[in-house]
């Protein structure tokens, strides 16, 4: 299993109290990691999105939930018991390498990323996003990858205005989707030569990059032949290129070259 | 990460109503607490640099190792119009050659979001026509100034805490950032009259790792290998 699609979605639900709770709901305008961050379904140990030395790893969708306005909310039942059933985050997420944001604004400054309008998730028959993670981002052996999200739209605040007695834990607060291809072990090898070739890293460039290498140098009858032409083609190049340099040894000289 | 879809998101939400600008961020919003700034009706209003809703500090001008290619524009709500302009040339034209009187392309054509409800018919409005965008794309070089504006010809009321969304002016641009190493593979791209696609640019790097590859192999010439050594 060296290549992997993969996909890790966070989620925020309702914690069964009225959205006071600073613990459990982020504040407005404030990042944090979809990953390790301290709201939501995040990753048990909190770990950062550490790419191993024997992986390579191509981003390849990002969504959140969608809606603007927190004006939109729906509720049912009764007082004392309206529950919330329905929320608009205003949700932006951006990814981050190491130290830099992928998405920044036309004056060229970090920006809060794409929202959740413009790539929705869940998608709904009644739209289609307008944006696609094109072209996919590579996170290399060794970066740190991270999902970051904003919400624009205050749960504390609007808890105090008490449309609400309850967010129920079936009611959505926030999500966010990141779809993605794992690649690793020798798979992950091929990324970085198919990278350093220039070639757009997919599936079917690294299964067809294998192919090819299995068919040079498959297990054919000539394989040792084939081998010790290429081994000799390249002492003879390196014993060119040493006179070449002036930095051969005397006893370097002379022979068939 | 030298090729980069980036997206900005023009929104007339201000923090109190009475603003005009919410300033390199979006304003926070809650429950009973979302304005919106009037639109004038029959004003460009650029979304960069305009002074109506979200806006940035300084216009968007591309330094000198960038280029952007403008894919996509959407706007809401539908009798919104989006204009993009480079420098002081506007892309929307009307047939006698004068820039669009309407004020670009409508919201009936590219609402944002896709799938947008007309609350007159209830029913959704989707994007078609400009699926893929604006064909061909429109390519901003080096030093180019550009931007995006809207403009309606009937205004849009200003909403004081209880704005909904179809109470929000929207206007969406998309766009592919090009920068770094890339923009110079772009430049020879772009003066050789090919469209600046992520899959152009890595077609044209693979030709010159391709190049260079050949050019490592090659064996040199014989009046070096076999000319005697000089130290």
């Amino acid at each position: 299993m060296a290549i992997r699609k993969q996909l890790y979605t966070w989620e925020l639900h309702g914690d069964g109290g009225d959205g006071s709770s600073l613990t459990h709901y982020p504040r407005a305008g404030t990042t944090h990691s979809i990953l390790y961050g301290d709201f939501g379904a995040v990753q048990d140990g909190q770990q950062t999105g550490l790419v191993k030395e024997n992986e390579f790893v191509v981003i390849e969708k990002i969504r959140a939930t969608p809606g603007i306005s927190p004006n939109e909310f729906t509720i049912s039942g009764t007082a004392p018991n309206r529950l919330l059933t329905r929320w608009f985050p205003n949700l932006f997420v951006n990814i981050v390498i190491d130290t830099t944001n992928y998405y920044q604004d036309p004056q060229n400054v970090w920006s809060s990323g794409v929202s959740g309008t413009a790539a929705p998730f869940p998608r709904s028959s009644q739209d289609e996003p307008y944006y696609e993670l094109w072209p996919p981002v590579y996170v290399l052996p060794d970066q740190t990858v991270d999902i970051r999200y904003t919400f624009y739209n205050d749960m504390f605040n609007s808890a105090s205005t008490g449309e609400w007695d309850i967010i129920p834990e079936t009611t959505m607060i926030g999500a966010v989707y990141v779809d993605y291809t794992l690649y690793d072990g020798t798979d992950a090898m091929m990324c970085r030569q198919l990278m350093k070739l220039g070639i757009p890293i997919s599936v079917d460039a690294v299964e067809n990059y294998r192919r090819l290498l299995l068919k040079q140098k498959g297990m054919e009858t000539d394989t040792f032949q084939h081998y010790l032409n290429m081994m000799e083609s390249e002492r003879k190049r390196r014993k060119r290129e040493r006179k070449n340099q002036g930095i051969a040894r005397h006893t370097e000289y002379g022979g068939e070259d | 990460m030298s090729l980069r879809r980036q997206t900005y998101e023009w929104r007339n939400v201000v923090q109190r109503f009475g603003d005009m600008v919410s300033l390199n961020s979006y304003p926070i919003s809650w429950t009973g607490n979302c304005s919106t700034v009037p639109i004038p009706a029959n004003q460009e209003i650029d979304i960069f640099i305009g002074g109506y809703g979200n806006n940035l500090d300084i216009p968007a001008r591309l330094k000198a190792y960038q280029y952007v290619v403008i894919d996509s524009v959407a706007v809401f709500p539908f009798h919104l119009h989006a204009q993009i302009y480079v420098n002081t040339t506007k892309y929307f034209q009307d047939p006698d050659g004068v820039p669009s009187r309407d004020g670009g392309i409508s919201g009936l054509v590219v609402p944002f979001p896709n799938g947008a409800v007309n609350t007159q018919t209830g029913q959704s409005i989707m994007n078609y026509d400009y699926r893929e965008g604006l064909q061909p794309h429109i390519i901003i070089k080096p030093n180019q100034e550009w931007g995006v504006t809207v403009k309606t010809a009937s205004g849009i009321a200003g909403v004081n805490r209880n704005a909904t969304g179809a109470d929000i002016a929207k206007c969406f641009v998309k766009y592919l950032l090009v920068d770094g190493a890339d923009a110079i593979v772009a430049r020879r791209l772009a003066d050789a009259g090919w469209p600046l696609t992520p899959e152009n640019i890595w077609h044209y790097k693979q030709d010159i790792v391709r190049t260079h590859l050949y050019a490592g192999l090659a064996p040199l010439s014989e009046k070096i290998t076999e000319a005697d050594r000089k130290v």
